[in-house]
């Protein structure tokens, strides 16, 4: 028998009939240090105070609660629980785990309701006996060395070739995270030529994906569907290879199908609400952005873009005026956005303009006018850029409301920190014909086409040259700002001068604004760190 | 699911319960080890609990198999492998049933005859039909039972045996063509049977389904199950 007595325990669940059951079950195996917690959020309150080697969590805590599977993730990525630790996810039916398996952070065991003292005390036992096996593995993940992993994977098997299987997932992870991934997709390649496993396709077609090859990442997830069609996780990574192809209409029903098996996903629900709006669907769209608002309240993947959403599709939806039900909606929705971001002068201007387009459609103009008002005034504050979408949106809203000198200079803030892609300028260009803001970068944008062409050539000095040129003219453009900063690292190779490095952070500085929801955001963080060392 | 939906579809309605009949059960159970603790020595060694221990644990498997069969009804139990250790997995079986063997004054032995730690299976809904049978052992066993693993040609078998009187010849015969229907002088359904061949067909490998075989005979002469898994 274990030393249960050294170990701390946590017991989550909402029932006190079986928090004390179980926790007597844990007293007669020797367990002295035991805690309860009634929901997910106490548990994870518990946890950031203290670190426990057992945690026995509950899937279901009651409708509107965190479930277990998000108190795992929380712990996970808030790093508030050890690889070490041991967590056991209790269901009240076996078929409950199922939709979870191939979900990227996995309870180390499920144990299905009821069980007895016996059937827990194995339990444990066998898993603390393998988590021992693994120590080296999961110190090594502890510790954030992908490398270390590798090699303790190696070892492992080395020492008994038959619990090779038990680091198969742990070797693909490393793999992914040391980024070497022509090694990766010949290994999971030879693991779906034996035995397939639903997070093997997952990594595949992740890995197929995020090298741009999405045909052959759609065939993956077609395979993969077959094999295992009630797996929500592999419908989002279908959608995502469809997204990429640009066939919303078919990335939609897949989501659609992903959200009836496993409607509890605040991600899923909010993808498929934008699907739905961009295939002009609003009532599906409606509903997605209504579950991803409402099951948000519990979720770290609360996003206020939820909420314009839902306000958004509600008034796409009706031709005409507004009922009084949804109007209390809209209202509902955008209050929460001003009322839990007010730091955000973004998202307060564009809570308020959207507030104000449904009180227009409402009949209500008089109220619309004092709210464009309130929005012309924190439009000033802003230190963050909009994002395309944002300013298009808040730019129509404007000129709508009649404020056309705001709109224009809405949509020519938006041409300067991305006019550099033809997207971005012809939708611009139906919002307005003004050659002031269309023409506002072309200078710029051609300098930085010839920048990109010198740089591929190899001529680092010229296209150095070109970007400084062209971020004279426009320093708010993001393509131009980071084009420029990695010249000059490039260019200054290791011989980092003062004077680079403050080059570098005024380019940076420029474009500081750049809303993390961009794609270029990584790239921007990654030259940050460099320069700023944060 | 559909609120639309006029009708009244059966199936549905009996999964439901049969989920808040689990949750009842669980509950039951429960309340029913925590009582028998706090019994004095002498109450707590009669037979009724076991009866109660042996009764409601059956109750649950059926339910389990239940819920089974509607989600293969509606195409909803699929199979979702994974490599699990066998001695975990005998032992977390036994386990399972530690207080009805214990009532029933029973030997439960497990004994694993291969040198392969992991297999590749569904835990959950393998664990399901070895419980079932399990179950079924304990009741017709006179005072043994084994549970063991062992390895034919590149098969898996898990086998249930028990010193019992052993199937029915007319099972027996039967078992490669059986459906399932009441039995009028046993009373028995044959459901399990049923039940545990359709998961054992749900593991496929390289063209080779998992199947079921009943007996009589084995080590401890009574009732043999055997469930291959490719």
């Amino acid at each position: 028998m274990l030393q249960y007595g050294q170990k701390s325990f946590l017991i989550v669940d909402d029932f006190t009939d079986f928090r004390t059951a179980t926790r007597s079950m844990l007293r007669e195996l020797g367990a002295t240090q035991v805690d309860t917690a009634d929901s997910g959020e106490q548990a994870l309150r518990m946890c950031a105070q203290k670190r426990y080697d057992f945690i026995l969590q509950d899937f279901h805590l009651g409708d509107g609660k965190k479930n277990g599977q998000q108190v795992l993730e929380d712990l996970i990525l808030d790093k508030q629980i050890s690889h070490e630790c041991v967590f056991v996810m209790v269901t009240a039916e076996s078929s409950q785990s199922i939709v979870l398996c191939a979900l990227e952070h996995e309870p180390d065991a499920y144990i299905t309701k009821p069980f007895n003292r016996m059937g827990l005390a194995q339990r444990l036992e066998k898993l603390v006996q393998r988590k021992t096996l693994l120590k080296p593995i999961l110190q090594a993940l502890d510790r954030g060395r992908p490398a270390e992993v590798l090699a303790a994977c190696t070892d492992i098997c080395k020492q008994d070739p038959r619990f090779a299987p038990l680091c198969l997932r742990y070797r693909a992870d490393a793999l992914r995270d040391l980024g070497r991934f022509d090694e990766l997709e010949k290994y999971l390649g030879a693991i779906l030529a034996s035995r397939p496993q639903p997070w093997v396709y997952a990594a595949m077609g992740k890995l197929l994906h995020k090298r741009g090859r999405n045909v052959q990442a759609q065939g993956i997830y077609e395979q993969a569907l077959k094999a295992f069609p009630i797996m929500p996780n592999l419908y989002d990574g279908m959608a995502d290879v469809l997204i990429a192809q640009g066939d919303s209409q078919r990335a939609q029903n897949i989501l659609e199908e992903a959200v009836r098996l496993s409607p509890l996903s605040v991600k899923r629900q909010a993808t498929l609400g934008k699907l739905a709006y961009e295939n002009e669907d609003f009532d599906s769209a409606a509903k997605a952005f209504r579950h991803a608002v409402n099951q948000g309240q519990s979720s770290r993947y609360k996003d206020p873009e939820s909420n314009l959403g839902l306000a958004q599709a509600l008034m796409s939806r009706s031709s005409g005026g507004l009922d009084a039900r949804t109007r209390v909606e809209i209202n509902n929705a955008l209050g929460e956005v001003a009322k839990d971001y007010p730091e955000d002068q973004g998202l307060q201007v564009r809570a308020r303009m959207m507030k104000a387009s449904s009180l227009v459609q409402a009949g209500d103009a008089e109220s619309a006018g004092k709210l464009t008002e309130q929005a012309m005034q924190r439009l000033g504050k802003m230190n963050q850029f909009f994002s395309v979408d944002s300013a298009l949106t808040v730019a129509a809203q404007m000129k709508a409301m009649g404020q056309g000198a705001a709109a224009k200079s809405v949509l020519k803030a938006c041409v300067e920190s991305y006019g550099d892609d033809p997207k971005v300028m012809e939708r611009v260009g139906q919002l307005t014909e003004d050659p002031d803001v269309l023409n506002a970068v072309a200078d710029a944008v051609d300098l930085n086409r010839q920048g990109v062409r010198a740089y591929q050539a190899g001529h680092l000095e010229l296209a150095l040259s070109m970007f400084r040129r062209a971020l004279a003219l426009q320093a708010k453009n993001i393509s131009i700002a980071l084009n420029t900063a990695q010249a000059l690292l490039r260019v200054a190779g290791e011989k980092l001068t003062p004077e680079v490095i403050q080059e570098c952070r005024d380019c940076l500085g420029s474009v500081a604004g750049i809303p993390a929801s961009d794609s270029r955001y990584d790239r921007y963080r990654k030259l940050h760190i460099r320069v700023f060392g944060a | 699911m559909n609120q639309n939906d006029q009708g009244l579809d059966f199936s549905t309605v009996i999964a439901s319960t049969v989920h808040d009949m689990k949750n009842s059960l669980s509950a039951l159970i429960q309340a029913h080890h925590q009582w028998l603790e706090r019994l004095p020595e002498e109450l707590r060694s009669g037979s009724e609990p076991g009866v109660v221990e042996h009764e409601l644990s059956h109750l649950n498997g059926m339910l389990v198999q239940l819920l089974g069969l509607y989600k293969l009804g509606v195409n909803q139990l699929p199979v979702c492998p994974d490599y699990h250790e066998l001695d975990d997995f005998l032992e977390a079986q036994l386990a399972a049933h530690e207080e009805v063997i214990r009532h029933r004054d029973i030997v439960a032995t497990c004994r694993l005859d291969t040198m392969a730690p992991l297999a590749f299976f569904d835990r959950e809904l393998v664990a399901s039909v070895v419980s079932n049978m399990l179950t079924n052992a304990i009741r017709h066993a006179d005072k043994a039972l084994l549970l063991s693993i062992e390895e034919s040609g590149n098969e898996l078998v898990i086998c249930i045996n028990d010193d019992g009187p052993g199937y029915p010849q007319r099972l027996i015969e039967q078992q490669l063509d059986y459906v399932p229907g009441i039995d009028q002088s046993s009373g028995s359904t044959g459901l399990g049977l049923y039940f545990a061949a359709r998961i054992a067909a749900l593991h496929e490998q390289g063209g080779q389904r998992g199947r079921i075989e009943i007996a009589n005979g084995g080590e401890l002469g009574g009732g043999l199950f055997r469930l291959y898994l490719p």
